[in-house]
């Protein structure tokens, strides 16, 4: 009827022939559809309920259309979900004439389509182009019919389905939901889903359960599930409302905590306001209210009689305002006493919207779930703790070697990490390929700043082993103009050095304890080098010759060892293991002139903190220094310069009590 | 016996230097009708408070062997002791004066709340925080300038010697301790703006009327008199028997404790003394640049100061003297963008760029060829008896 009433709408007299042409069509038209409705048989069960529900449905309105969806979805008639999965598929037809429902397809020619059955697909004759129309629901009302459809696709066989209406069942979760997953969970046999079903029913239990047993039941059985759907699911039940009263809470309210005024939770101020909300208290007249009445009334540079220069203390000023109250000029305010003697009548306390055993409940499971998160937190203050320590012994493993093993002070350090970052950086412009590019940099990163080292060494450092001071500031000088350089040649804005995929993610235990897979990468690093310097130390032949040099080169010397040599190459084996740190570092941290600088005190911090001379307390003073740092941190999560700071402060102090660090050289080693 | 610290040739010559170059820079001045500009006359006046934290570090380092790298944290603190009353004075004139304007005379608490909201606003704060309880008096402040510097170095020299930390290990401990206190006035609520700073120092309260030309030049001379001042005192402790032991705990510092001397008690001195001297050389620096913020005592800045005093030469005072101006000086002339470029045909040399690599290798050949610094070219001229 719609388009019939278009088309004579959109007539004009000058097309008087195309009209005439438009009403001979749709009478043909007509007579098709008689023909075609003479054809078809009775309509089935669910056709007659789709035609009881026609003009709903047709109206595709999002207001009015549930009604129609649930009749459909409650039905429990055969084929009720594959119409709604039509439906929703935009695959349904309604014909004008009756308002019966079919699936339809453009026939031989143009101006016909073929009818079929909703559910079977028999096919069911044939109608004008004009006759039919297609139903297109919205996507909000596609959203309504999907909701519906879950309960079908619950107990679909395929097990894809199932997961996918699972999925959607908890993003928009409903009491009609309980009873279908219910049943769906009965027939399920997929143990995962299973499993996945059993906790969604538990969630749902929790919050549209009828019998308090079994919410109370369910409930608990969340306790030590770490997930934030629980704790969304449980939070709200914990919902409270600030009542007030002069008689205090009623027998048969569950009440949260009574709120002391003037307490942290609830303010003198916010207490009044909420009396002033209910009408309990007049409303105050405050500070700014108070003077603006006061400049209201100046007269003659005075307000009641008070001169307005002599109101620069808030006593003046209230006392010049009570003045003007009896004279009658302002309206009367509250004396603070009065305010206080108010709130004290009244009884101030938080309601739980939910009865006293399901929020005992609740309590009990989010007290336990809280246990298990701080548990799982401390688990991860301790692995992030384990990769901060992991990331300052490989920064500070290469100094070890230079500062503790040669007793040279090198403040270029920081820089030969830097110069291993940019190394990774531009091995990764030539090569493209992540995995590739790092294999390379690293033995590369490792050979130009064994190369730096050495020449640092052989020019430098070489000249001042007697005055470690000097050392210092040499190296410095060295450092600054490193820092420089790059700075010309790269540029002052960071660089990136990319790691390659699967060093991208994170190893997820659960949903608080997460590692990425960079800092195991570290960690790994920091354990092969520990293990390769320990060997190379104490199991080789340059091992042997640097502990010798480092004891009495002398004597060293003299037993054919060549201590020039082995500092030249001791300082180049420091260096590079600092190029390989840079490389690492760079991976995660951004690539700039002044990488390296931000390493170089917590380095020597490291050592010195640990004991010079010994692996194994750089070991210890990496490990005491990063949990420190993190252990700080975990006390004032917001605040990582605070942490820094302290640690800092800890670590002055514990070189008051520890001189030599933890691990002190002890006997003839020391006088080295 | 000791000689008169005024019949020492050294003394005597820089002193009369001092003299000239103070009367030639005011007589040149703009406020005097010359040519020399309020912002050279500035830069002037903190190259002779850098001389003077240099003089400091060299008494500390040159003479007893203590390589701190943490002189230029005492130097920033004195300068934020000051900082603080110039700012608290000058934002309660603002406020008081804007208050003016109201109907009713203003509270004090409405004054407080608003110098508050003024100062601490840019860190989200707006109450006024314990520390600035005496920013509202001249004269405390300024004897904080002394006591907050000073303080700090008794307890960390008092722990740091005590346990005899020494050489490089003292070194790595002061410059730990400067990294400490910079992180820490980073955070916003350290009370003293975070990284932002104190800003606006240069207008001194009670001086608005005077033009800045004018207070360059009582700030220049202020320094110059403080610089004079210190090479004395300077000069007078290393010159008598306390000099010499100083010296010999530099050189040698078990044989002096052996000899019976208490070795931590002087070098508690000489770092205390030296950091007090830190703390003024800040107060006085400060309001010449106008702004002070926490990058100022990042560690870098404490090791340039060491940078300076090798370059002039150690164990000398005026070396410091020298080493600080002639590096600070050229430093700002070549980061300045005035030093013209030098084109090489393939590449332009651009001193901004280049200037730290230049000075950085510089300063390893001073370390390595020439380890009496510039200072030792003295000794060429004149000989010693």
């Amino acid at each position: 009827m719609r388009r019939v009433n278009t088309v004579v709408e959109g007539l004009a007299p000058s097309t008087f022939r195309r009209a005439a042409l438009a009403v001979l069509a749709m009478l043909l038209v007509a007579v098709a559809t008689i023909e075609g409705a003479l054809a078809q048989p009775a309509p089935t069960p669910i056709e007659e309920l789709l035609l009881e529900n026609t003009e709903l449905i047709q109206e595709s309105s999002r207001r009015t259309i549930e009604p129609a969806i649930a009749a459909i979805a409650d039905s429990g008639l055969e084929g009720a979900d594959v119409v709604l999965q039509r439906w929703e598929a935009r695959d349904l037809f309604v014909r004008e004439s009756d308002g019966r429902f079919f699936l339809a397809e453009r026939g031989d020619d143009r101006d016909t389509y073929n009818l079929f059955h909703v559910v079977t697909k028999e096919p069911m004759g044939t109608a004008g182009r004009r006759e039919v129309d297609q139903i297109k629901p919205n996507s909000g009302i596609r959203a309504l019919i999907a909701a519906a459809l879950v309960k079908f696709q619950l107990t679909n066989p395929d097990p894809a389905v199932r997961r996918g209406a699972l999925e959607a069942l908890l993003r928009e979760p409903s009491a009609e939901q309980l009873d279908p997953l219910r049943a769906a969970l009965g027939r399920e046999n997929d143990p995962f889903l299973k499993g996945a079903m059993e906790r969604a029913e538990r969630l749902l239990t929790v919050r549209f359960e009828e019998d308090e047993a079994k919410r109370v039941e369910a409930i608990e059985s969340f306790a030590g599930d770490l997930s934030v759907e629980a704790r969304a699911t449980l939070n709200p039940l914990l919902n409270t409302t600030l009542k007030v009263s002069k008689e205090g809470p009623d027998e048969d309210e569950n009440v949260a905590r009574v709120l002391t005024p003037g307490s942290e939770n609830l303010s003198f101020d916010a207490a009044y306001d909420l009396l002033v909300r209910r009408d309990l208290a007049p409303r105050i007249i405050n500070a700014a209210a108070r003077d603006a009445a006061l400049v209201e009334h100046i007269e003659n540079g005075m307000v009641a009689g008070v001169p307005v220069a002599s109101l620069d203390t808030r006593e003046a000023r209230d006392a010049a305002y009570s003045r003007l109250e009896e004279q009658g000029a302002v309206t009367q305010t509250q004396t603070e006493d009065e305010i206080a003697d108010l709130i004290a009548s009244f009884t101030f306390y938080e309601v739980y919207s939910e009865p006293e055993a399901i929020t005992g409940a609740v309590l009990g499971t989010i007290a336990a779930i809280n246990r298990s998160v701080a548990g799982y937190g401390f688990l991860d203050i301790a692995l992030d703790a384990l990769s901060l320590a992991s990331i300052y012994f490989l920064a500070a493993i290469g100094l070890a070697i230079t500062f503790g093993v040669m007793g040279v002070i090198n403040m270029a350090h920081g820089e030969f990490i830097m110069m291993g970052a940019y190394t990774g950086y531009v091995v990764q412009q030539f090569i493209p390929n992540y995995t590739a590019s790092l294999v390379v940099a690293l033995p590369l990163a490792f050979l130009v700043t064994f190369a730096a080292g050495v020449l640092l060494e052989r020019l430098v450092i070489r000249w001042l082993y007697h005055r470690p001071l000097e050392t210092l500031l040499a190296t410095f000088g060295v450092s600054i103009a490193l820092q420089q350089l790059a700075k010309n040649i790269f540029g002052t804005q960071a660089r990136p050095l990319t790691a390659p995929d699967w060093l991208g993610g994170a190893l997820v235990i659960n949903d608080v304890v997460a590692i990425s897979y960079i800092r195991i990468a570290i960690f790994v690093l920091a354990i092969i080098f520990l293990v390769l310097l320990l060997f190379i130390l104490n199991h080789t032949r340059l091992g042997l010759e640097v502990r010798s040099v480092r004891q009495n080169p002398r004597m060293a010397s003299s037993m054919g060892i060549n201590p020039d040599r082995i500092n030249m190459l001791t300082f180049g084996l420091g260096s590079g293991i600092a190029g390989i740190a840079g490389v690492a570092i760079g991976l995660f941290a951004k690539v700039t002139s002044d990488l390296g600088s931000g390493y170089i005190v917590q380095s020597f911090m490291t050592v010195v903190v640990g004991g010079v001379g010994n692996i194994w307390g750089t070991l210890a003073g990496a490990t005491l220094i990063g949990f420190l740092q993190k252990g700080i941190e975990w006390f004032n999560p917001s605040n990582t310069l605070a942490a820094q700071t302290y640690m800092i402060i800890f670590i002055i102090i514990f070189i008051q009590f520890r001189p030599k660090g933890i691990f002190a050289l002890k006997g003839r080693a020391a006088e080295a | 016996m000791r000689r008169s610290i005024l019949s020492q040739p050294s003394v005597i010559i820089v002193l009369l230097l001092l003299t000239a170059f103070t009367v030639a820079v005011v007589g040149m001045s703009e406020a005097a009708g010359g040519t020399l500009s309020t912002s050279l006359v500035k830069t002037l006046g903190m190259t002779l408070c850098l001389c003077l934290v240099a003089i400091a570090m060299d008494l500390v380092w040159g003479y007893c062997g203590i390589l701190s790298l943490g002189h230029f944290a005492f130097f920033g603190l004195g300068g934020y002791m000051v900082g603080m009353w110039i700012m608290y004075a000058r934002t309660e004139q603002i406020v008081v004066q804007a208050a003016q304007a109201a109907t009713l005379p203003p509270t004090p608490q409405e004054i407080r709340d608003a110098i508050g909201t003024q100062i601490f606003g840019v860190v989200g704060g707006a109450r006024i925080p314990p520390i600035w309880t005496f920013a509202d008096s001249l004269w405390i402040q300024l004897l904080l300038v002394v006591l907050v510097p000073g303080i700090l170095a008794l307890v960390f020299g008092w722990l740091a010697f005590r346990s005899r930390v020494t050489g490089v290990y003292l070194s790595i401990l002061t410059q730990a301790m400067t990294l400490a206190l910079s992180l820490y006035l980073f955070q916003n609520d350290s009370g003293l703006r975070g990284n932002n700073g104190l800003s606006g120092l240069q207008n001194i309260p009670g001086w608005e009327s005077t033009p800045q030309s004018v207070v360059s030049i009582y700030f220049f001379v202020a320094s110059a008199i403080a610089l004079g001042a210190g090479y004395v005192l300077a000069a007078w402790i290393v010159s008598g028997k306390f000099g010499s032991v100083v010296r010999g705990i530099r050189d040698d510092e078990a044989r002096v404790r052996f000899l019976g001397y208490q070795v931590e008690h002087y070098k508690l001195f000489v770092f205390t003394l030296t950091a007090v001297i830190a703390g003024i050389a800040g107060a006085l620096y400060y309001p010449q640049a106008g702004i002070i913020n926490p990058a100022e005592i990042a560690p870098i800045a404490s090791i340039y100061l060491a940078v300076w005093v090798a370059i002039g030469g150690r164990g000398r005072l005026y070396g410091a003297i020298i080493g600080a101006a002639f590096v600070s000086l050229l430093s700002t002339w070549f980061t300045g963008g005035r030093a013209p470029d030098i084109n090489l045909g393939f590449a332009t040399i651009q001193w901004v760029d280049w200037w730290q690599v230049l000075l950085g290798v510089a300063f390893v050949c001073v370390t390595l060829f020439a380890p009496k610094g510039i200072g030792g070219l003295v000794d060429y001229v004149v000989r010693k008896p």
